[in-house]
Order: C-alpha cells, then sequence, then structure tokens
C-alpha cells in the first residue's frame, strides 16, 4: 500500500465573499504523478498555495508526509519541494549561490548540498551559467532553476504550478523525465497544468476543479467511466466536465 | 471582413491621429487609476492639485511685485545699480534650466517607457505608425516633468513680463518655446538612452541612474556641509554672479537665443526678436524630427544587437564569493539557515547599485562630519571661565560624548535602511523563504544581523576616529563602544519590528519598496528613543561628577540602565512581531 503523502481535507479558502476553494478533499500517493487540471481561475494555483504553506486555508486541513500543513508546518516544509508558475528566484545571485542557498535554508551537509548542486546544475544544463546571475537568465533557464532549488533537498513531495510553461521541447521532455523518476522512486508529484496531453500521458491520477470545487478525480479510465457522454480523449472530458463543451463547438463552426 | 478593412485603415491612419489614439490610451490609463484609487488618495490628489495651482498663483503674484519693485527707478537709485540685465537674463536662465532639467529627468523616466514597461512590444506588434508610438512615449515622459516646470516657470517668467511691461506676443510665446525646448531635449534624452542601451542592459542602466540620482541627491542636500568642510575661503562674490549672467548675454549658444528673443519681442524689438525665436523653433523643430527618425531607426535596427550584447554583458561573471576570516567563522558560528540570509542579502546588497545607494548615503554624511570633527579638532578647548568646576566637569562629559552620540546618528541613517525594510527587499522572492522549514527565531535573527553588523562596522570606524581626534582614554573608548553595541541593538529591534509591520512584497520597482506609514513611525521613534537610550549611559557621569562620586560609579550605573534599556527595546518589539512574522507573506 504507497503511502499517503497529500491529504488534503475539505480545504476551502475565501477572499471575502468569494469562495476560491470549496470544500476539496482528495489524495496523492507516494509514487504517483498527480495533474490537476482545471479553467482559468478555478482554484489550481490557490489549492497548490495551500499546500505548501503560502496561504492559510479559512478552513480544512492539509497533511503533507504526515504533518499537518498548519500545526507542523516545519516538518512538512522540510518534506516539500515547490516550483511556482512564476520564477520568481533572488536575481542578483548566482545559479550556484542560489542553490548553495537553498541548500542552507534546509539545513543540509555543505559537502552534500555542494555535490547535490554540481548534479542538479548538470542535469538541468546550467552549468554553463553557474556563475551568472540569475536575472542574466532567460524564461527557461530560471525555470529550471527553480525546478533545481525545488529538488535540492530530494523532497518527498514534489508541487508544481504549470512546470512546463516556456520551456523548450527539449527542457520540457528533461522535466517530465525527471517527475516520473521522482516518482518512481517513491515521491509523490503534484502538477497543475494547462497542458492536457501533458496530463494524460504523464499522470497517473487526474483531478479536475472548476469554480473551486474538485468535480473529479481518478484514473484516466475511471475518468472515462465519469463522463457520461462517453468521451475517450481528456481534453474531451475536460471540456465536458467543465461545461467547456458549448464553446468548442462554436470553436468547430467557426473553423 | 469588416474586421479587416478597420484593420487596413488603422495602417493607414495619418501620424497625428495615431498620436491622439495612443494620448487617449495614456488618458484613459490615468482617468481609470484616479477613478479606482482610495477615496482619501483621490481627495489628496485633488488637494496637492489645489495646493499647486495656489503656489503657481503666489508665484506669479510675488515674481510680479517683487521684479517690478527689483525693476522700478526707486530701487536702482537707492542701491545705485541697475538691475535691467540681470532682470534681462531671467527667461535665458529659466529656459535653459528647463532644457537641461528636461534632458535630465527625461533620460530615466525615457529608459523606463521605452524598454522595461513591457507594452513597446505590443505597440510595435499594432499597425500604428512607429513615429506614433515614438512620439507619445516622449510625451508620454515629459508630460509630468513639464507640467511641474510650468508650475514655477510660467509664474516668474509672466511675473517678469508683467513687471517689465512686455508685450502681449512674450506671453504665448514663453509657452510655445516652453514646449519646443521641451521636445527637443527629450529627443535628445531619447537618443541618449539609445545609446546607452547599446551599451549597457536596460536594467542595468536603470540601476546605475539610481544609482548616481540619488548620490546627486545626497550631496546636493549636504551642500551647505561640503562648502564649510572644503571651500571655507570659498566667497560668492558679485564679480563671480556678474560672469555667470554674462554667459546669459551670449549670442553664440543657442540655448540663449530663445529667452532673449522673448525679451526682444517683449521690448518691442521686432527683428531681432523674430528672428531670435523663429531661430529657436526652427533649431528645436530640427532637433526633436532628427531625433525621432534616427531614435526610430535605432531603435528598430538596434533591437536584436543590444539583445546580444545584454546577454553578454549580463554574463558577465561577478567576483567570485570567497568567504573572508569574519565570514568563515560566521559560517560556524551562525546556524545554517541564518548564516544564508546573511550571506545572500550581503551579495543582494552588494549587487544591486538601488541598494546600494541607499546605504552609501549614510557613509558620506559618517566622512562628512568626521572631516568637520577633524578641522574643528584645530580649534582651541573651551576655557575654564567663571563657571564652577562640577558644572565644567559634567559639561566635559557631555561635550566628549556628544561626537560620540554623532555616530549612533550615522548609525541611525543605516539602520533605517537595512532593519526598517528589513522584510520588504525580499519582494516577489519571499515565497522562497515561506515554503522552506525556516524557524521563525532564525529569521528574525538573520535579519537583525543583516542590518545590526554593517552599521556596528560603522559605529565602530566612527568611534575609532572620534578617539583618535578628541584623545578620548581607553575606558571612554570602551565604555562608548559598550554604549554604541547596544544603542544600535535596541534601534535595530525596534526598526526591524516596523519593518515587519509595513513589510510589502507586491513592490515592482524597488523605490516602491516602502509603501506604508511604519517606516516613517519606526524613524520618528527611534529618534525619540537614541537620545533617551545613549543619556541613560552618559547622565550617570554627569551625576557623578555633580555629586563629586568617583566617575567608576556614573560607569557602572550608567551601565546598568543603559543596558537594561537597551536590550528591552531589542527584545520587546521583536516579540510583539513574532506572530505576524509566521503570518507574513501568507495573503
Amino acid at each position: 500500500m504507497p503511502e499517503n503523502l497529500i491529504e488534503a481535507r475539505e480545504l476551502t479558502k475565501r477572499y471575502g465573499n468569494k469562495v476560491a476553494v470549496n470544500n476539496v478533499s482528495f489524495d496523492v500517493y507516494g509514487g504517483e504523478v498527480f495533474g490537476f487540471l482545471g479553467p482559468n481561475g478555478a482554484g489550481k494555483t490557490t489549492t497548490l498555495k495551500m499546500i505548501v504553506g503560502l496561504l492559510q486555508p479559512t478552513s480544512g486541513s492539509v497533511h503533507v508526509a504526515g504533518y499537518d500543513v498548519q500545526t507542523q508546518s516545519r516538518l512538512a516544509k522540510a518534506s516539500c519541494g515547490y516550483v511556482p508558475d512564476t520564477p520568481n528566484l533572488y536575481a542578483k545571485l548566482t545559479g550556484r549561490e542560489l542553490l548553495r542557498f537553498v541548500g542552507d535554508l534546509y539545513d543540509l551537509d555543505r559537502t552534500q548540498a555542494m555535490r547535490r548542486a554540481d548534479e542538479l546544475l548538470r542535469m538541468f544544463d546550467l552549468t554553463s551559467a553557474e556563475n551568472d546571475t540569475v536575472d542574466s537568465y532567460s524564461h527557461g533557464m530560471q525555470q529550471k532553476a527553480s525546478l533545481a532549488s525545488a529538488l535540492m533537498h530530494d523532497p518527498r513531495v514534489l508541487i508544481l504550478d504549470e512546470p512546463t510553461v516556456g520551456l523548450d521541447p527539449k527542457s520540457a521532455r528533461l522535466i517530465k523525465d525527471i517527475l516520473r523518476q521522482l516518482a518512481d522512486r517513491g515521491a509523490a508529484v503534484m502538477l497543475s497544468t494547462h497542458i492536457l496531453e501533458i496530463a494524460e500521458r504523464m499522470c497517473d491520477r487526474i483531478g479536475i476543479i472548476n469554480k473551486g470545487e474538485l468535480i473529479a478525480v481518478g484514473t484516466m479510465d475511471e475518468l472515462r467511466m465519469l463522463d457520461k457522454t462517453g468521451q475517450t480523449s481528456l481534453e474531451d472530458i475536460f471540456l465536458s466536465l467543465t461545461g467547456g463543451a458549448e464553446e468548442a463547438a462554436i470553436a468547430d463552426v467557426l473553423k | 471582413m469588416n474586421s479587416h478593412s478597420s484593420s487596413y485603415h488603422a495602417a493607414n491612419a495619418g501620424l497625428l491621429p495615431s498620436v491622439w489614439k495612443l494620448l487617449r490610451l495614456r488618458l484613459r490609463i490615468t482617468y481609470n487609476s484616479f477613478r479606482h484609487a482610495r477615496l482619501r488618495n483621490k481627495i489628496g490628489m485633488i488637494f496637492l492639485w489645489l495646493l499647486l495651482l495656489v503656489f503657481a498663483y503666489l508665484l506669479l503674484a510675488g515674481s510680479r511685485w517683487l521684479l517690478g519693485f527689483v525693476h522700478s527707478p526707486e530701487f536702482a537709485r537707492a542701491v545705485g545699480i541697475d538691475l535691467g540685465g540681470i532682470l534681462a537674463s531671467i527667461p535665458t536662465l529659466t529656459l535653459t534650466a528647463l532644457f537641461v532639467g528636461t534632458m535630465l529627468t527625461s533620460f530615466g523616466v525615457l529608459l523606463q517607457v521605452l524598454y522595461l514597461s513591457g507594452d513597446m512590444d505590443f505597440l510595435l506588434a499594432t499597425p500604428v505608425p512607429i513615429r506614433a508610438v515614438f512620439i507619445t512615449k516622449l510625451l508620454q515622459a515629459v508630460l509630468p516633468n513639464f507640467v511641474l516646470f510650468s508650475l514655477f516657470g510660467i509664474p516668474m517668467l509672466f511675473g517678469l513680463g508683467m513687471a517689465s511691461g512686455y508685450h502681449f506676443s512674450y506671453y504665448p510665446l514663453v509657452i510655445v518655446l516652453m514646449i519646443f525646448l521641451t521636445l527637443a531635449a527629450s529627443g535628445i534624452s531619447a537618443l541618449l538612452v539609445m545609446l546607452v542601451v547599446r551599451v549597457l542592459p536596460p536594467r542595468r542602466a536603470a540601476e546605475v541612474i539610481g544609482f548616481v540620482g540619488a548620490m546627486f541627491a545626497f550631496l546636493c542636500s549636504q551642500m551647505g556641509n561640503l562648502a564649510n568642510t572644503f571651500g571655507r575661503d570659498m566667497e560668492f562674490s558679485g564679480t563671480r554672479l556678474s560672469g555667470l549672467l554674462s554667459l546669459a548675454d551670449t549670442r553664440w549658444l543657442p540655448l540663449n537665443w530663445a529667452g532673449q528673443g522673448l525679451v526682444a519681442l517683449g521690448e518691442g524689438r521686432w527683428l531681432s526678436g523674430t528672428l531670435l525665436v523663429g531661430a529657436t523653433l526652427g533649431f528645436t523643430g530640427i532637433v526633436f524630427w532628427f531625433a525621432i527618425v534616427t531614435a526610430q531607426r535605432l531603435y528598430y535596427s538596434g533591437w536584436a544587437r543590444m539583445q546580444v550584447v545584454a546577454r553578454k554583458k549580463n554574463r558577465t561573471r561577478p567576483r567570485t564569493t570567497r568567504p573572508t576570516t569574519t565570514g568563515r567563522g560566521l559560517a560556524h558560528l551562525l546556524p545554517k539557515p541564518i548564516f544564508a540570509i546573511l550571506q545572500k542579502d550581503f551579495l543582494t546588497l552588494r549587487r544591486d547599485l538601488r541598494s546600494l545607494s541607499q546605504l552609501i548615503s549614510p557613509l558620506i554624511f559618517g566622512a562628512i562630519y568626521t572631516l568637520l570633527l577633524l578641522r574643528g579638532g584645530e580649534e582651541p578647548p573651551p576655557g575654564q571661565g567663571e563657571a564652577p568646576d562640577w558644572f565644567m566637569n559634567s559639561f566635559q562629559v557631555a561635550l566628549t560624548y556628544s561626537s560620540v552620540g554623532m555616530s549612533l546618528f550615522v548609525g541611525w541613517m543605516l539602520l533605517s535602511r537595512l532593519a526598517g525594510m528589513g522584510f520588504s527587499p525580499e519582494g516577489k522572492n519571499y515565497w522562497m523563504l515561506k515554503v522552506s522549514p525556516l524557524r521563525v527565531d532564525h529569521l528574525l535573527a538573520s535579519k537583525f544581523l543583516v542590518a545590526y553588523l554593517p552599521t556596528l562596522g560603522l559605529g565602530f570606524v566612527f568611534l575609532s576616529v572620534i578617539s583618535i581626534v578628541q584623545g578620548l582614554s581607553i575606558l571612554e573608548f570602551i565604555y562608548s563602544f559598550i554604549a554604541i553595541v547596544l544603542c544600535l541593538a535596541g534601534m535595530t529591534g525596534m526598526l526591524l519590528a516596523f519593518g515587519v509591520a509595513g513589510a510589502n512584497f507586491t513592490w515592482d520597482d524597488p523605490r516602491k519598496m516602502n509603501s506604508g506609514v511604519m517606516g516613517c513611525f519606526g524613524q520618528i521613534l527611534t529618534m525619540i528613543y537614541l537620545p533617551f537610550s545613549f543619556g541613560l549611559f552618559i547622565a550617570p557621569l554627569g551625576f557623578a561628577q555633580f555629586l563629586e562620586y568617583p566617575l567608576i560609579y556614573g560607569y557602572l550605573v550608567g551601565l546598568i540602565l543603559g543596558s537594561l534599556f537597551a536590550v528591552a527595546f531589542t527584545l520587546i518589539p521583536l516579540w510583539l512581531v513574532w506572530g505576524r512574522v509566521e503570518r507574513l507573506g501568507a495573503e
């Protein structure tokens, strides 16, 4: 039985009268890649931020690697890596300095951290730019540096918000391979994406959120069974579940 | 088909309609910003504008009265000289200031709107003539400065016209010439921007400008002290003033043509006036047009090259960070997360010129006052006079330690930036700290040390110089140093707590980092704290002298009182914001 590494229970986030996330519950197990899909503004980023402790839920709870994110936040955070949608990194640090900084934040042994930084820089093809400041990096390089930072402490749980946006196909493929390897080594990987093809190919299970509510969770086969229209592709299932099928039909007419 | 035809129509639109379209967009954005602003901000803005208008009216009335008085034969008889020449040079001086001022101030704004605003690519991709885009950008850059200059310049020049009884044509021409000179200055500035970004990446150029601007502003603010320190023998004589003003009479300087032409027209010398004003309008018009055409070419042809240069320049490797002995010592002494934040913040401060500029100000200030003290050291000590001994002894203690207090003031200036904005510089990168398993005490300790250590270093250097200049004894030096260590710690604690309360992580422009009033409160309260805290160390020494007890009692009492006070002010404010630190960044 794989370990339950992310356990969200009745997670709710309100901003005044607006409900961004409403009563969302799901589990992500070790060894699986969990895709989190939803239209723009559905509540994906808010949910992910609550899992990593960047946002406080209005109600409900999240456990990461068995630790409550609210009450045992340091233990939960020590088990978790996070890659945000926009790679806001310290612009005036070099790539290597950034990784060393992250290593120290997670209290890694310095020699071990240096070795890990070397590995990650090589893996993400950043060795030639390791002594350049981050503000000289392209968006793709920053995205890779952000992922390298998240992997510095070899987390058991990895949360990624739109990890492949702005990446060239080679880098996107590299990230997909790394995430798969991480999951195969027993980590729980949760990612949000708009690219349904990635979700369909990479993810073991998929959760679909719409207007703040989790409307479906399961493997591709389970989602196909959920959809009463008998659609087979994730795109069709997604549109059917989120109410975008009508728009797609109109788009077909305009073609 | 309709949308296609309207797109083609837009592509064929003339220059002026396109400029108008883009200006309307800008006006709409300004209007929307005002409409969606908070009510108190709206009221504040309206009040500010009314205040500026009242100021302009008062300036007009004042200029008219004052210049009329200076112009009067009674005044000339009373002072024995005719100031007509000086008055006639006012338009030239004002318009020159407008031209040079616009050229300098619009450089930074143009750099921002042309390269860093992010809408240039969008605008260049639309079927709007590129020339219209440039003209709009120039107007957008110079308009605020032009309005500001006009609020000062127009009332003064109109006041001069009224006082001197100038012809009616003088008044509209003042405005026309101001507009033409502003456009020409902004055009030259735009060209300079294009040239600079070919050498430096735009963001680096903006940092350099920020740094130079801050240094220049600070040096200007300290001009009085600098003059005292370096130029005691300098005298501002009437001869020098008339020498300066004679420059305004020179015909060969094109910048003088506008002012001289205005005066000539005002006085009814039509031929020379028309020629000079015409030459100015023609010359500035050509400069503006040339600048627009060249800037347009430079922008297009230089963009790709600039990107390549920028990458190469950006790739210039920063100096390798080899830990110093102190650094190695701290690395062993401090927990890793604290040392990591300390190292990261120091590297960032050193590499970001805009941050560095804010730190250098206290250093310059310290240097100026050190020089003042060094010069003051040559003066003879105050004599005994007829005052009683206890008074003279207490007074001597106060004198000795008042210069030590100066090092605390320099420290206060540095701490206001380092501790008062301890958290805000993290900006949008704060998530990295927030998602890490960092303890609150570690975070606070690291931010405390980032502010405290450099300030303590500066205080120590300043104290050492003072000790040498004033010949402090070893005991006085050690006691002063302990007082500085503790007073600065209290000040750091207070300012850091206010920094937590007013933390702002949403800024894009570092100048807008400190958006709240917390920073101001912190500075005011620490200014009150400082004399109290230092006074508790020093006052017992004076009392000991007064009561004729051995001075060692004064030192002991001062140490106990001062330490308790300073330690309380170090810890209590940080304890008060402890819970807030945990919530920081959790929107």
